[in-house]
């Protein structure tokens, strides 16, 4: 069995020196004018390749390019459909970031690709196979504002966003994406919408060509849910171990017909991992999943930690593998 | 109804008191002063000076205003919960992480064992206190908030740090108490965030507060209320300070299902907003209240602190507030 060593999806875009917050006076810089946008897209571009850099050299296998363009994982997406307006500050879950939410107020349209172009920079630069991240149509929905008679109900608006996301899926495959990354928190909060979720997730899985949908939910405990998760039609499952005490016994007892992706890195703490805290949860997994691989990754985006944090983390994930493959061999 | 526990601790406030749920913004100059003292061209006695006359100058503020139980306004603090790691034992300042947007914070880390070094705030409130003499609050971050925004390294999980967070918060609580504050205000913003961890913040406030001569109040905004009500009403507290404005007033609808058992402070002022509310809008926000909640039972005041306004629509938006009060207590006083 492979462990292959993953990225989750955002990384921090500042660090401690001044050289790690140059994002940050850019930002600065482009609200007063002082920068041309030219020059603010460079310094997206030379800090997207320093965090791609940072997670090869740490030992990850499948990278992201850290989100770094985006102001948040709902807006980035939503903002660039049509008859989307961003409205003002809402609680991310039950972390202590907050996203722009989205006002809905005609029919949602794609218009242009929504990522695809971060995703060929960040895969012309990487020396490994980049992932893209999508924010799913669910939780988009779920995060925006319906203020049109167009979406009366929840329903219409994910099946939109699903066939815009859909398209997008295609293009990243064509592009030579390998595994595409759909986030699906909200999910974990209504799961009584799980036949919607699977709904919306058709049409994703019938426009992703050679590439494999992994559906990543976070900030919550998939226990009850795993069976039916189980049943939508994507390729891998990734789970937020740190919310899910019950969650490895579960796959112990039922299995995993396909790939899984084991959140069991705190990307929300910086208490670093032990073998005693990771191994055990190993042990009982490894032998009820599919043998080929499975992927190790923090438990949700390492953006809520600082940069030496982050990457201390994924050092760590490196160290535990290895330990732990070393005692399985011993 | 908590009218009892305001007269066991000696106070006697008017129909529907007013108050602030803090922080009031700094004046340019102690901006300026703290951006000099963090790169060390002052001395921390140069800032101390202006922090006590911005404290000073909001005391006057409120009086004149004619608010009720005033605040000393925050002046000293940055954030609510890296002000207290940063004077307690245990922490360590972590490095930066992003709130939103182009805004980032550094977030604190619980390395050791938490410890209050001695009095915190007592000091500050004593110097308020001392400049009026309607009833000034003393005013705490809580155990919860103060876990849930920190890092842990140390305790075995979240329960843990809470609890230890919660003994240390108690000693400060009893400080004030014995400095002779009788309201005392714990501040809990991310207590609706988890509502699976309900139980324990809850056992972490009756950590704080229990057997305590004090009125209290807990201050929570911006959460999901509808997840965590009506268990919250378990908190032993005698007041909750909700935002009403911001969210719409939908928790009436929550408490026409089940009844609030508390007194309310009434959040009726959008602190994110630079309009100025006007005294009519502020009345209805009231009236709104008084559909579901009997007038001794409510107080009034904004959604959250003031910080972020200006001075000057800090001050608009409270005598719009205290102006749509006096004209609820005629109205009620002639029904």
């Amino acid at each position: 069995m492979e462990i292959i060593l993953a990225n989750h999806s955002s990384y921090p875009r500042v660090g401690a020196s001044r050289e790690q917050q140059r994002l940050r006076r850019a930002y600065a810089q482009r609200e007063r004018g002082e920068i041309s946008p030219e020059a603010f897209t460079q310094v997206q571009e030379s800090l997207v390749a320093e965090v791609i850099e940072e997670q090869a050299s740490a030992g990850c296998a499948l990278l992201t390019d850290g989100q770094i363009r985006w102001y948040d994982s709902i807006s980035h997406l939503a903002a660039r459909l049509a008859h989307v307006e961003i409205n003002g500050l809402l609680r991310y879950f039950d972390t202590n970031f907050y996203f722009r939410q989205p006002v809905i107020t005609a029919k949602v349209e794609r218009r242009n690709s929504l990522i695809v172009e971060e995703f060929r920079y960040a895969k012309k630069i990487s020396p490994r196979p980049i992932k893209p991240v999508l924010t799913g149509p669910y939780t988009l929905a779920c995060g925006s504002i319906r203020q049109t008679p167009a979406y009366r109900n929840l329903d219409s608006l994910v099946m939109d966003f699903s066939a815009a996301l859909a398209q997008e899926v295609g293009m990243l495959a064509g592009a030579g994406a390998e595994v595409i990354q759909v986030e699906e928190p909200a999910i974990l909060r209504h799961p009584q919408d799980l036949p919607l979720l699977q709904q919306a997730l058709e049409p994703l899985n019938a426009a992703r060509g050679a590439a494999r949908l992994a559906l990543y939910t976070y900030f919550g405990d998939a226990t009850p849910v795993y069976e039916e998760l189980q049943e939508l039609p994507v390729q891998i499952l990734g789970f937020d171990f740190t919310y899910a005490p019950r969650l490895p016994q579960k796959i112990a007892a039922l299995g995993a017909p396909v790939t899984l992706g084991l959140g069991l890195i705190d990307g929300r703490n910086t208490r670093m991992e032990t073998p005693e805290d990771v191994f055990p949860v190993l042990e009982k997994i490894l032998p009820h999943v599919p043998e080929d691989a499975v992927y190790l990754n923090p438990s949700c985006g390492l953006e809520y930690l600082p940069r030496d944090k982050a990457v201390a983390k994924l050092r760590l994930m490196r160290e535990l593998k290895e330990k732990f493959l070393q005692r399985r061999k011993g | 109804m908590s009218r009892a526990v305001l007269q066991e601790v000696g106070l006697t406030l008017p129909l529907l008191p007013t108050t602030t749920v803090g922080s009031f913004p700094k004046p340019d100059y102690l901006l300026e002063a703290r951006g000099k003292f963090a790169r060390k061209e002052i001395t921390r006695k140069d800032l101390d000076t202006l922090e006590k006359q911005a404290t000073e100058f909001w005391i006057a503020q409120q009086e004149a205003i004619g608010l009720d139980v005033l605040v000393d306004g925050e002046q000293y603090r940055g954030d609510m919960v890296a002000y207290f790691a940063d004077v307690m034992g245990g922490f360590e300042m972590g490095g930066l992480v992003r709130s939103y947007g182009n805004r980032y914070y550094h977030k604190p880390i619980i390395v050791g064992k938490v410890k209050r070094p001695g009095p915190i705030t007592v000091d500050w409130w004593k110097f308020a206190q001392g400049l009026t003499k309607k009833p000034v609050k003393g005013m705490l971050t809580g155990p919860y908030t103060i876990m849930d925004w920190s890092f842990n390294d140390y305790y075995p999980d979240r329960k843990a740090a809470c609890f230890a967070l919660a003994s240390e918060i108690r000693k400060e609580v009893e400080a004030l108490v014995e400095a002779g504050a009788k309201i005392i205000q714990i501040d809990e913003p991310a207590l609706s965030v988890r509502p699976e961890e309900i139980d324990f913040a809850l056992e972490a406030m009756h950590v704080v507060t229990d057997d305590i001569p004090a009125y209290f109040i807990t201050h929570i905004c911006y959460g999901a209320f509808e997840f965590i009500y009506p268990k919250m009403l378990d908190l032993p507290v005698d007041n909750f300070d909700l935002e009403m404005s911001n969210s719409g007033l939908d928790l009436i609808g929550l408490f026409k299902k089940d009844p609030f058992t508390k007194d309310l402070s009434f959040g009726v002022l959008d602190v994110h907003s630079h309009a100025i509310e006007t005294p009519a809008v502020v009345r209805e926000r009231i009236e709104k209240a008084l559909e579901v909640l009997q007038p001794e039972t409510i107080w009034v005041d904004p959604d959250c602190g003031l910080k972020t306004r200006t001075v000057e629509e800090a001050q608009a938006k409270l005598r719009s507030m205290v102006a749509a009060v006096q004209g609820v207590r005629q109205t009620l006083g002639g029904r």
